[in-house]
């Protein structure tokens, strides 16, 4: 009697061990790596990233999913720590493809992390997505990657032409980089785009990311009386402390921040200096230019990282549904079939606007998704939006 | 010559921060023969309690001036309890121990890194001018702000050199710090003497954040930068001497300000630890060095 007692109460647990097996099986789920900085300085870009890769999930999840050849797929969110150098981005290659079997990457963050990254994921055919900015990372040698971003190849023409449109006066630029690959790269396309457009270039100069006294910096750029200075990919909270320094010397004219993503960074160290600062990689969420879905979803970034999202983070929700359009355009989830799709598909992107790829004739190929230019401006202390430009 | 007197008044004024931190690290390392690469993070978590606590008790109705100290106070009690609380469960056990104290140090940095980025964020946060203004002085621009700060800095610089001097306190942490065990033979109680010490730089520290939180960029890295330029002045002042700690920081500053107005930013920065190497090769124990 106690024994068929056992035997019944083992049949049902061995029973709903299969309900629930069952169950699993039934949703499907590809995992997205994401490499980028959880600690350190750019601590707050890459807590931006993994909230907005996981909204996006979620979102998808919700709307009922990715569905490829009658099944259904959801994204789940991988996000390691590289610390934004390349050693620790080695490790977070490692970790991600070869332990954690990942094979398609929804975002990572700096070129010397990102390069670690790539050189891995490219022999295992891994699709990468990146918001790196450096142009040795795209081009035809590296078809698996995807860029989520504007970068300077984009911003700059484009920007540096409505600024030089909108000050016909300025005649003469100081500019100022991180002394880094990005600082580097910025400095050099810079400097051609300001000479086409007629604006000399009085000084290009760089400084350590992590320097935290920045009046010498600020002395040395007002000495040279530049009509505009141009801080480059200085980070905003960089860009604010050297704007107040500057003020304090006494010197007026036109302030640009071209790859700067945020007030919040440049308004806290800047304070009243930030005003009329141009920045070419800026997000507002004020006014009726953004939507409820985007207000709403800041306000959650806000509660969650204490800052407001900005471009860099917004391009890891935007791969999420780049992947889910190309995934369901291809029929199949292996991502080399979906990296030879993918330049095909538009999606909506968290801007609002249905978005694709291009970059053919800039790096030869599709890789770089088509996002608006937006210049934004620090008016009365809040950044406006002042001119939406199409690439 | 007004570029002289402003490229000068910014080096001084640059100065009277590193020396506010080069004194806390060399007195650690006279008491205790340690290494604290920690000192850093007492200073940041002073920075961050301010720039938290200040927006919410200037809404809360109090004036500018006086939201500011209180929080300077509530600043300066969390770093000197974290700062307590990283001697008697750490440091205590390493002292006169160079290697395990370098060990410990960096260990306890990685720590607070991320318990700093946890409980703070990583987002910058600002303090608006307490002192707004500035004044000529031969021509250069100073903010009152920064006045404010060397003041306070020269003062602190002044009240520990005349304290070692001339306290009782202070002729101990000499003592000690001279020879810890003929020190203890003469009834020093060492122990004391040694969490004294640690206190007081963190009491350094401490001060070196709240005043700066108002005219820098404060994030829970922000320790970091200044933890490297106190460094390399009390290296080449020499470890453990308090004279040597200002004359280091003084030079590391005006490097840093002359180098990045003449040349770039960067090389200065290269500039600086090249000098370094060469104050190393003539003077191995730093200038005014014992240790």
């Amino acid at each position: 009697m106690i024994i068929k007692k056992q035997l019944k109460s083992g049949a049902a647990v061995l029973a709903l061990a299969g309900l629930i097996a069952g169950a699993a099986q039934a949703e499907e789920v590809i995992r997205l790596g994401l490499s980028v900085p959880l600690s350190g300085a750019a601590a707050v870009w890459g807590k931006g990233a993994e909230f907005l890769c996981n909204t996006a999930a979620r979102e998808i999840r919700e709307g009922g999913g990715v569905s490829v050849g009658g099944e259904t797929y959801n994204f789940e969110c991988l996000s390691y720590d590289n610390k934004y150098n390349a050693a620790e981005g080695t490790k977070v290659a490692q970790a991600l493809l070869n332990r954690e079997g990942v094979k398609f990457i929804g975002g990572s963050l700096g070129t010397a992390p990102v390069q670690a990254l790539q050189a891995l994921a490219e022999r295992q055919d891994v699709l990468v997505f990146t918001v790196a900015w450096g142009a040795s990372i795209k081009g035809v040698k590296h078809p698996m990657t995807f860029t989520q971003m504007n970068t300077p190849g984009e911003i700059l023409p484009l920007l540096i032409a409505y600024i030089a449109k909108e000050h016909p006066e300025a005649k003469s630029v100081a500019m100022l980089n991180p002394n880094d690959a990005t600082g580097k790269e910025t400095e050099t396309l810079a400097g051609d785009i300001w000479a086409k457009n007629g604006v000399d270039v009085a000084a290009s100069d760089f400084y350590e990311r992590g320097t935290t006294e920045f009046q010498p910096i600020a002395a040395r750029l007002a000495s040279l009386k530049p009509a505009i200075i141009d801080l480059g990919a200085t980070p905003p909270a960089d860009a604010g402390a050297i704007f107040k320094e500057l003020d304090v010397l006494g010197w007026k004219g036109v302030k640009v921040v071209e790859v700067g993503t945020g007030a919040d960074g440049l308004k806290a160290t800047g304070g009243d200096a930030a005003e009329g600062v141009y920045m070419g990689a800026g997000v507002t969420f004020e006014g009726n230019a953004a939507t409820d879905h985007q207000k709403a979803i800041n306000e959650q970034a806000k509660a969650q990282i204490g800052e407001s999202l900005n471009a860099v983070q917004i391009g890891f929700y935007d791969s999420v549904y780049a992947l889910k359009a190309a995934m369901e355009k291809a029929g199949s989830v292996d991502p080399k079939i979906v990296a030879e799709v993918l330049p095909q598909v538009t999606f909506k992107s968290f801007y609002g606007e249905e978005v694709g790829f291009y970059g053919k004739e800039l790096y030869g190929r599709d890789q770089q998704m088509r996002l608006p230019i937006i210049v934004t401006k620090v008016i009365g202390g809040t950044l406006a939006e002042v001119a939406r430009l199409k690439p | 010559m007004q570029t002289f007197i402003q490229l000068s008044a910014t080096a001084l004024q640059i100065g009277a921060v590193y020396v506010l931190f080069s004194l806390g690290l060399t007195l650690i390392f006279g008491v205790m023969r340690i290494v604290n690469f920690v000192h850093g993070h007492i200073f940041s978590v002073a920075a961050l309690v301010v720039a938290y606590l200040l927006p919410a008790l200037a809404a809360g109705g109090l004036s500018a001036p006086a939201a500011y100290v209180l929080a300077s106070f509530v600043g300066i009690a969390v770093a000197l309890s974290l700062g307590a609380l990283l001697y008697i469960f750490g440091f205590r056990h390493f002292q006169r121990d160079l290697v395990g104290s370098f060990i410990l140090s960096i260990g306890l940095v990685l720590l607070l890194d991320g318990v700093l980025l946890h409980v703070f964020g990583g987002a910058v946060r600002g303090v608006p001018e307490i002192f707004p203004g500035r004044v000529s002085i031969g021509g250069a621009q100073v903010t009152i702000q920064r006045l404010f700060l060397c003041a306070v800095a020269v003062l602190m610089a002044v009240s520990l050199y005349l304290a070692l001097g001339h306290s009782r306190l202070g002729k101990a942490l000499r003592a000690v710090s001279y020879d810890h065990e003929a020190a203890m033979m003469v009834g020093i109680p060492y122990s004391r003497i040694a969490f004294l010490g640690f206190m007081i730089a963190s009491l350094l520290a401490a001060i070196a954040g709240v005043l700066l939180a108002p005219v820098t960029i404060v994030s829970p890295v922000i320790g970091t930068d200044y933890l490297i330029k106190g460094f390399i002045a009390v290296i080449i002042g020499g470890l453990g001497s308090v004279p040597g700690a200002i004359l280091g920081s003084i030079f590391v500053a005006s490097i840093e300000t002359f180098g990045s107005y003449y040349l770039d930013s960067s090389y200065a920065t290269l500039a600086i630890f090249g000098l370094v190497i060469i104050v190393l090769l003539f003077w191995p124990k730093g200038v005014f060095g014992r240790g």
